[in-house]
Protein backbone atom coordinates (compact mmCIF):
# COMPACT_ATOMS: atom_id res chain seq x y z
CA UNK A 1 0.00 0.00 0.00
CA UNK A 2 1.51 3.02 -0.97
CA UNK A 3 1.63 6.24 0.99
CA UNK A 4 -0.78 9.11 0.19
CA UNK A 5 0.58 12.35 -1.15
CA UNK A 6 0.31 13.91 2.40
CA UNK A 7 1.89 11.66 4.40
CA UNK A 8 5.00 11.85 2.17
CA UNK A 9 4.78 15.41 2.26
CA UNK A 10 4.36 15.22 6.16
CA UNK A 11 7.08 13.02 6.13
CA UNK A 12 9.50 14.89 3.49
CA UNK A 13 8.90 18.42 5.25
CA UNK A 14 7.85 17.36 8.62
CA UNK A 15 6.24 20.87 10.94
CA UNK A 16 7.56 21.42 13.87
CA UNK A 17 10.13 18.76 14.47
CA UNK A 18 12.06 19.48 17.65
CA UNK A 19 11.70 19.86 21.47
CA UNK A 20 11.07 22.15 24.12
CA UNK A 21 12.54 21.92 27.65
CA UNK A 22 10.99 20.20 29.52
CA UNK A 23 10.79 22.59 32.84
CA UNK A 24 10.53 25.31 31.09
CA UNK A 25 6.84 27.45 31.72
CA UNK A 26 4.14 26.39 29.96
CA UNK A 27 5.23 23.59 28.67
CA UNK A 28 3.38 20.23 28.55
CA UNK A 29 4.90 17.03 27.08
CA UNK A 30 3.90 13.55 26.16
CA UNK A 31 5.78 10.64 25.09
CA UNK A 32 3.83 7.60 23.97
CA UNK A 33 4.90 4.41 22.60
CA UNK A 34 3.04 1.53 20.49
CA UNK A 35 3.47 -1.98 21.84
CA UNK A 36 2.92 -3.70 18.02
CA UNK A 37 5.27 -1.65 16.15
CA UNK A 38 7.66 -0.45 18.64
CA UNK A 39 7.36 3.40 17.60
CA UNK A 40 8.07 6.55 20.27
CA UNK A 41 6.43 10.02 19.95
CA UNK A 42 7.38 12.57 21.76
CA UNK A 43 4.76 15.74 21.42
CA UNK A 44 5.50 19.05 23.07
CA UNK A 45 2.76 21.98 23.52
CA UNK A 46 3.76 25.41 24.70
CA UNK A 47 0.74 27.44 26.51
CA UNK A 48 0.32 30.93 27.21
CA UNK A 49 -2.71 31.90 28.46
CA UNK A 50 -4.58 28.79 27.80
CA UNK A 51 -3.44 28.96 24.27
CA UNK A 52 -0.90 26.90 22.69
CA UNK A 53 0.89 28.93 21.13
CA UNK A 54 3.92 26.54 19.90
CA UNK A 55 4.12 22.83 19.31
CA UNK A 56 7.11 20.34 18.70
CA UNK A 57 7.17 16.89 18.11
CA UNK A 58 9.75 14.07 17.88
CA UNK A 59 8.64 10.67 16.38
CA UNK A 60 10.77 7.73 15.94
CA UNK A 61 8.65 5.48 13.82
CA UNK A 62 6.78 5.20 10.42
CA UNK A 63 6.07 7.08 7.76
CA UNK A 64 2.18 8.06 9.13
CA UNK A 65 3.41 7.80 12.87
CA UNK A 66 5.27 11.02 11.52
CA UNK A 67 2.72 12.23 9.06
CA UNK A 68 0.12 12.12 12.14
CA UNK A 69 2.57 13.54 14.44
CA UNK A 70 3.51 16.60 12.17
CA UNK A 71 -0.04 17.36 11.89
CA UNK A 72 -0.61 17.32 15.26
CA UNK A 73 1.44 19.91 15.49
CA UNK A 74 -0.19 22.42 12.78
CA UNK A 75 -3.18 21.71 14.74
CA UNK A 76 -2.22 22.27 17.81
CA UNK A 77 -1.11 25.79 17.16
CA UNK A 78 -3.37 28.37 17.90
CA UNK A 79 -6.03 26.26 19.50
CA UNK A 80 -7.02 26.37 23.54
CA UNK A 81 -6.56 23.75 26.00
CA UNK A 82 -9.95 22.49 25.79
CA UNK A 83 -10.33 22.88 22.03
CA UNK A 84 -7.20 20.64 21.72
CA UNK A 85 -8.71 17.99 23.75
CA UNK A 86 -10.78 17.08 21.51
CA UNK A 87 -8.77 16.35 18.27
CA UNK A 88 -9.63 12.83 17.70
CA UNK A 89 -7.57 10.63 15.48
CA UNK A 90 -10.38 9.98 13.03
CA UNK A 91 -9.99 13.60 11.96
CA UNK A 92 -6.22 12.26 11.31
CA UNK A 93 -7.18 9.15 9.41
CA UNK A 94 -9.35 11.40 7.72
CA UNK A 95 -6.90 13.87 6.73
CA UNK A 96 -4.16 11.75 5.99
CA UNK A 97 -5.65 9.35 4.42
CA UNK A 98 -4.83 6.93 6.24
CA UNK A 99 -4.96 3.04 5.64
CA UNK A 100 -6.58 0.64 7.94
CA UNK A 101 -3.17 -1.11 8.98
CA UNK A 102 -1.90 2.31 10.05
CA UNK A 103 -4.87 3.49 11.98
CA UNK A 104 -3.07 3.19 15.06
CA UNK A 105 -0.20 6.03 14.31
CA UNK A 106 -3.28 8.36 14.30
CA UNK A 107 -4.52 6.77 17.79
CA UNK A 108 -1.15 7.17 19.01
CA UNK A 109 -0.64 10.90 17.92
CA UNK A 110 -4.33 11.47 20.06
CA UNK A 111 -2.78 9.26 23.01
CA UNK A 112 0.27 11.85 22.64
CA UNK A 113 -1.67 15.31 22.69
CA UNK A 114 -3.71 14.01 25.84
CA UNK A 115 -0.80 13.18 27.59
CA UNK A 116 0.90 16.29 26.31
CA UNK A 117 -2.09 18.32 27.85
CA UNK A 118 -2.61 16.29 30.73
CA UNK A 119 1.33 17.12 31.85
CA UNK A 120 0.89 20.30 31.15
CA UNK A 121 -2.54 20.85 33.44
CA UNK A 122 -0.29 19.17 36.24
CA UNK A 123 2.26 21.08 36.25
CA UNK A 124 0.12 23.83 36.11
CA UNK A 125 -2.14 22.75 38.93
CA UNK A 126 1.36 22.06 41.23
CA UNK A 127 3.00 25.02 39.98
CA UNK A 128 2.69 28.46 41.64
CA UNK A 129 -0.48 31.32 41.68
CA UNK A 130 -2.52 31.56 44.59
CA UNK A 131 -5.44 31.81 42.75
CA UNK A 132 -4.89 28.85 40.58
CA UNK A 133 -4.38 26.70 44.01
CA UNK A 134 -7.36 28.23 45.44
CA UNK A 135 -9.51 27.60 41.91
CA UNK A 136 -7.80 23.48 41.82
CA UNK A 137 -8.55 22.90 45.11
CA UNK A 138 -12.10 23.84 45.29
CA UNK A 139 -13.01 21.65 41.96
CA UNK B 1 -10.63 -8.02 41.16
CA UNK B 2 -10.55 -11.54 42.03
CA UNK B 3 -13.87 -11.81 42.56
CA UNK B 4 -15.18 -11.62 39.52
CA UNK B 5 -16.70 -15.06 38.19
CA UNK B 6 -14.72 -16.08 34.85
CA UNK B 7 -15.81 -19.26 35.05
CA UNK B 8 -17.54 -19.37 31.40
CA UNK B 9 -14.10 -18.56 29.88
CA UNK B 10 -12.37 -20.99 31.18
CA UNK B 11 -15.45 -24.13 30.90
CA UNK B 12 -16.07 -22.68 27.13
CA UNK B 13 -12.74 -24.28 25.61
CA UNK B 14 -13.62 -27.48 27.21
CA UNK B 15 -17.12 -27.73 25.20
CA UNK B 16 -16.69 -29.98 22.13
CA UNK B 17 -16.85 -27.76 18.84
CA UNK B 18 -20.31 -26.67 17.19
CA UNK B 19 -21.65 -28.90 15.16
CA UNK B 20 -22.61 -27.44 11.90
CA UNK B 21 -22.93 -28.60 8.20
CA UNK B 22 -21.68 -30.15 5.18
CA UNK B 23 -20.90 -27.94 2.84
CA UNK B 24 -21.60 -30.61 0.27
CA UNK B 25 -24.51 -32.86 1.67
CA UNK B 26 -25.73 -30.69 4.80
CA UNK B 27 -25.81 -33.86 7.16
CA UNK B 28 -24.27 -32.92 10.40
CA UNK B 29 -20.68 -32.68 10.99
CA UNK B 30 -18.77 -31.78 14.26
CA UNK B 31 -15.63 -30.92 13.57
CA UNK B 32 -14.70 -34.14 11.92
CA UNK B 33 -11.65 -33.63 9.06
CA UNK B 34 -14.10 -35.58 6.62
CA UNK B 35 -18.35 -36.02 5.95
CA UNK B 36 -19.45 -38.93 7.47
CA UNK B 37 -21.75 -39.29 4.87
CA UNK B 38 -20.47 -38.33 1.60
CA UNK B 39 -16.62 -38.19 2.70
CA UNK B 40 -15.93 -34.73 1.17
CA UNK B 41 -13.01 -32.89 3.08
CA UNK B 42 -14.27 -29.82 5.52
CA UNK B 43 -13.01 -26.17 6.55
CA UNK B 44 -10.99 -26.42 9.30
CA UNK B 45 -14.25 -24.71 12.16
CA UNK B 46 -13.44 -20.90 12.87
CA UNK B 47 -13.39 -21.64 16.20
CA UNK B 48 -10.41 -24.08 15.94
CA UNK B 49 -7.55 -22.48 18.18
CA UNK B 50 -3.83 -23.67 17.05
CA UNK B 51 -3.20 -25.11 20.06
CA UNK B 52 -6.45 -27.42 19.60
CA UNK B 53 -5.62 -28.08 15.96
CA UNK B 54 -2.08 -29.29 16.29
CA UNK B 55 -3.11 -31.48 19.72
CA UNK B 56 -1.20 -29.62 21.94
CA UNK B 57 -2.54 -28.29 25.50
CA UNK B 58 -2.61 -24.34 26.12
CA UNK B 59 0.60 -24.68 27.47
CA UNK B 60 3.95 -22.25 26.24
CA UNK B 61 6.33 -24.88 26.95
CA UNK B 62 4.97 -27.10 23.72
CA UNK B 63 6.02 -30.52 22.70
CA UNK B 64 7.47 -30.38 19.62
CA UNK B 65 7.28 -33.78 18.23
CA UNK B 66 3.93 -33.42 19.09
CA UNK B 67 3.67 -29.81 17.02
CA UNK B 68 5.77 -31.11 14.16
CA UNK B 69 4.17 -35.03 13.88
CA UNK B 70 0.36 -33.02 14.13
CA UNK B 71 1.73 -30.63 11.27
CA UNK B 72 2.78 -33.61 8.60
CA UNK B 73 -0.32 -35.71 9.28
CA UNK B 74 -2.46 -33.35 9.20
CA UNK B 75 -0.86 -31.70 6.15
CA UNK B 76 -0.85 -35.12 4.30
CA UNK B 77 -4.66 -34.96 4.77
CA UNK B 78 -5.04 -31.33 3.58
CA UNK B 79 -2.24 -31.04 0.87
CA UNK B 80 -3.53 -29.58 -2.35
CA UNK B 81 -1.72 -32.18 -4.40
CA UNK B 82 -4.49 -34.82 -2.78
CA UNK B 83 -7.33 -32.71 -4.22
CA UNK B 84 -5.45 -31.93 -7.78
CA UNK B 85 -8.96 -34.57 -9.12
CA UNK B 86 -11.45 -33.50 -6.84
CA UNK B 87 -14.16 -30.58 -8.14
CA UNK B 88 -13.54 -27.36 -7.21
CA UNK B 89 -15.34 -27.34 -3.82
CA UNK B 90 -13.08 -29.55 -2.23
CA UNK B 91 -9.44 -27.53 -3.65
CA UNK B 92 -11.11 -25.30 -1.92
CA UNK B 93 -11.16 -26.61 1.17
CA UNK B 94 -7.97 -28.30 0.87
CA UNK B 95 -6.21 -24.69 0.08
CA UNK B 96 -7.81 -23.04 2.81
CA UNK B 97 -7.60 -25.90 5.70
CA UNK B 98 -3.65 -25.91 4.62
CA UNK B 99 -3.24 -22.11 5.00
CA UNK B 100 -4.24 -22.57 8.25
CA UNK B 101 -2.57 -25.49 9.20
CA UNK B 102 0.59 -23.45 7.98
CA UNK B 103 -0.04 -20.61 9.81
CA UNK B 104 -0.29 -22.80 12.82
CA UNK B 105 2.45 -24.55 12.52
CA UNK B 106 4.80 -21.21 12.21
CA UNK B 107 3.03 -19.43 15.06
CA UNK B 108 3.27 -22.26 17.67
CA UNK B 109 7.12 -22.90 16.53
CA UNK B 110 8.39 -19.80 17.35
CA UNK B 111 8.22 -19.35 21.07
CA UNK B 112 7.85 -15.18 20.87
CA UNK B 113 4.66 -15.88 18.16
CA UNK B 114 3.26 -18.23 20.37
CA UNK B 115 2.96 -16.42 23.43
CA UNK B 116 1.81 -13.48 21.21
CA UNK B 117 -0.97 -15.79 20.20
CA UNK B 118 -1.93 -17.49 23.57
CA UNK B 119 -2.09 -13.44 24.79
CA UNK B 120 -4.18 -12.99 22.21
CA UNK B 121 -5.94 -16.07 22.66
CA UNK B 122 -6.62 -15.28 26.73
CA UNK B 123 -7.23 -11.63 26.08
CA UNK B 124 -10.65 -11.92 26.04
CA UNK B 125 -10.70 -13.29 29.51
CA UNK B 126 -8.43 -10.52 30.95
CA UNK B 127 -9.31 -7.05 32.00
CA UNK B 128 -7.07 -4.14 31.08
CA UNK B 129 -4.48 -6.37 29.56
CA UNK B 130 -2.69 -3.13 27.88
CA UNK B 131 0.36 -3.05 29.57
CA UNK B 132 1.73 0.61 31.31
CA UNK B 133 4.23 2.09 28.84
CA UNK B 134 7.49 1.90 29.99
CA UNK B 135 8.15 5.62 30.99
CA UNK B 136 11.75 5.40 31.63
CA UNK B 137 12.71 3.35 28.52
CA UNK B 138 11.26 5.93 26.26
CA UNK B 139 12.82 8.74 27.48
CA UNK B 140 16.34 6.42 27.34
CA UNK B 141 15.36 5.47 23.71
CA UNK B 142 14.69 9.64 22.90
CA UNK B 143 18.62 10.35 23.84
CA UNK B 144 19.57 7.89 21.95
CA UNK B 145 18.19 8.76 18.87
CA UNK B 146 19.23 12.27 19.60
CA UNK B 147 22.31 10.94 19.22
CA UNK B 148 22.40 8.57 16.36
CA UNK B 149 20.72 12.41 14.94
CA UNK B 150 24.04 13.90 15.49
CA UNK B 151 26.23 10.77 14.69
CA UNK B 152 24.11 10.21 11.05
CA UNK B 153 24.64 14.58 10.55
CA UNK B 154 28.61 14.05 10.68
CA UNK B 155 27.89 12.39 7.59
CA UNK B 156 30.79 13.56 5.94
CA UNK B 157 33.78 14.06 8.72
CA UNK B 158 32.72 10.78 11.31
CA UNK B 159 36.83 10.80 11.74
CA UNK B 160 36.86 14.07 13.54
CA UNK B 161 36.80 13.57 17.15
CA UNK B 162 33.73 13.74 18.18
CA UNK B 163 32.66 11.43 15.17
CA UNK B 164 34.74 9.01 16.88
CA UNK B 165 33.17 9.73 20.46
CA UNK B 166 29.82 9.17 19.21
CA UNK B 167 30.18 5.95 17.09
CA UNK B 168 32.11 4.42 20.37
CA UNK B 169 29.16 5.88 23.07
CA UNK B 170 26.71 4.34 20.17
CA UNK B 171 28.52 0.75 19.98
CA UNK B 172 28.64 0.72 23.30
CA UNK B 173 24.87 1.64 24.22
CA UNK B 174 24.23 -1.11 21.31
CA UNK B 175 25.85 -4.04 23.62
CA UNK B 176 24.12 -2.74 26.53
CA UNK B 177 20.50 -2.75 24.87
CA UNK B 178 21.25 -6.62 23.54
CA UNK B 179 22.41 -7.62 26.89
CA UNK B 180 19.06 -6.66 28.28
CA UNK B 181 17.46 -7.82 25.18
CA UNK B 182 18.67 -11.39 26.39
CA UNK B 183 17.29 -10.55 29.93
CA UNK B 184 13.90 -9.43 28.45
CA UNK B 185 13.97 -13.30 26.75
CA UNK B 186 15.01 -14.77 29.83
CA UNK B 187 12.07 -12.92 31.96
CA UNK B 188 9.62 -14.11 29.06
CA UNK B 189 10.51 -17.65 29.38
CA UNK B 190 10.60 -17.59 33.41
CA UNK B 191 6.92 -16.17 32.58
CA UNK B 192 6.16 -19.16 30.12
CA UNK B 193 7.10 -21.92 33.39
CA UNK B 194 4.51 -19.72 35.57
CA UNK B 195 1.61 -20.05 33.15
CA UNK B 196 1.99 -23.91 32.83
CA UNK B 197 2.22 -24.35 36.22
CA UNK B 198 -0.73 -22.71 36.50
CA UNK B 199 -2.76 -24.11 33.81
CA UNK B 200 -1.63 -27.69 34.52
CA UNK B 201 -2.58 -27.33 38.64
CA UNK B 202 -5.72 -25.05 38.45
CA UNK B 203 -9.16 -25.60 39.34
CA UNK B 204 -11.25 -22.49 37.96
CA UNK B 205 -10.84 -21.29 40.97
CA UNK B 206 -10.76 -17.07 40.77
CA UNK B 207 -7.73 -16.92 42.61
CA UNK B 208 -5.91 -18.97 39.83
CA UNK B 209 -7.59 -16.85 37.26
CA UNK B 210 -6.49 -13.79 38.85
CA UNK B 211 -3.00 -14.72 38.73
CA UNK B 212 -2.80 -16.17 35.18
CA UNK B 213 -3.92 -12.55 34.01
CA UNK B 214 -1.18 -11.43 35.62
CA UNK B 215 1.00 -13.76 34.01
CA UNK B 216 0.05 -12.81 30.77
CA UNK B 217 -0.03 -8.94 31.51
CA UNK B 218 3.28 -9.23 32.93
CA UNK B 219 4.11 -11.06 29.87
CA UNK B 220 2.47 -8.67 27.23
CA UNK B 221 4.42 -6.16 29.03
CA UNK B 222 8.05 -7.83 28.29
CA UNK B 223 7.31 -8.74 24.64
CA UNK B 224 6.00 -4.66 24.00
CA UNK B 225 9.46 -3.86 25.92
CA UNK B 226 11.18 -6.42 23.82
CA UNK B 227 9.60 -4.78 20.38
CA UNK B 228 11.09 -0.77 21.26
CA UNK B 229 14.38 -2.35 22.27
CA UNK B 230 14.48 -4.43 18.94
CA UNK B 231 13.44 -1.52 17.26
CA UNK B 232 16.28 0.85 18.69
CA UNK B 233 19.11 -1.76 18.35
CA UNK B 234 17.94 -2.25 14.53
CA UNK B 235 18.55 1.78 14.05
CA UNK B 236 21.83 1.27 16.11
CA UNK B 237 23.37 -1.13 14.10
CA UNK B 238 22.24 0.48 10.71
CA UNK B 239 24.22 3.79 11.80
CA UNK B 240 27.02 2.40 13.28
CA UNK B 241 28.47 -0.73 11.05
Amino acid sequence: MAYSEKVIDHYNNPRNMGSFKKEEDGVGTGIVGAPECGDVMKLQIKVENDTIVDAKFKTFGCGSAIASSSLATEWLKGKTVDEAGQIKNTEIVQELNLPPVKIHCSVLAEDAIKAALNDYKKKAATATTPEETAASAGS
Amino acid sequence: MSTQPTSTDHTSRELPMARSMCWHCQSDVCGEYFCGRCVKVQPLSKELDYFTCMNLPRLLSIDEKTLEDTFYSLSRTFHPDFYATKDEGEKCVSLGNTAILNTAYRTLKNPIQRAEYLIRLEAGSVKDIRSTPPADLFEEILELQEDLDEFRALAGPRDSDRGRELRSKLQNDRATLETRQEQLKARLFGKFQEWDALQISSEATAETQSQKAAVLKAMQEILSNRTYVRNIVNDLIAATS
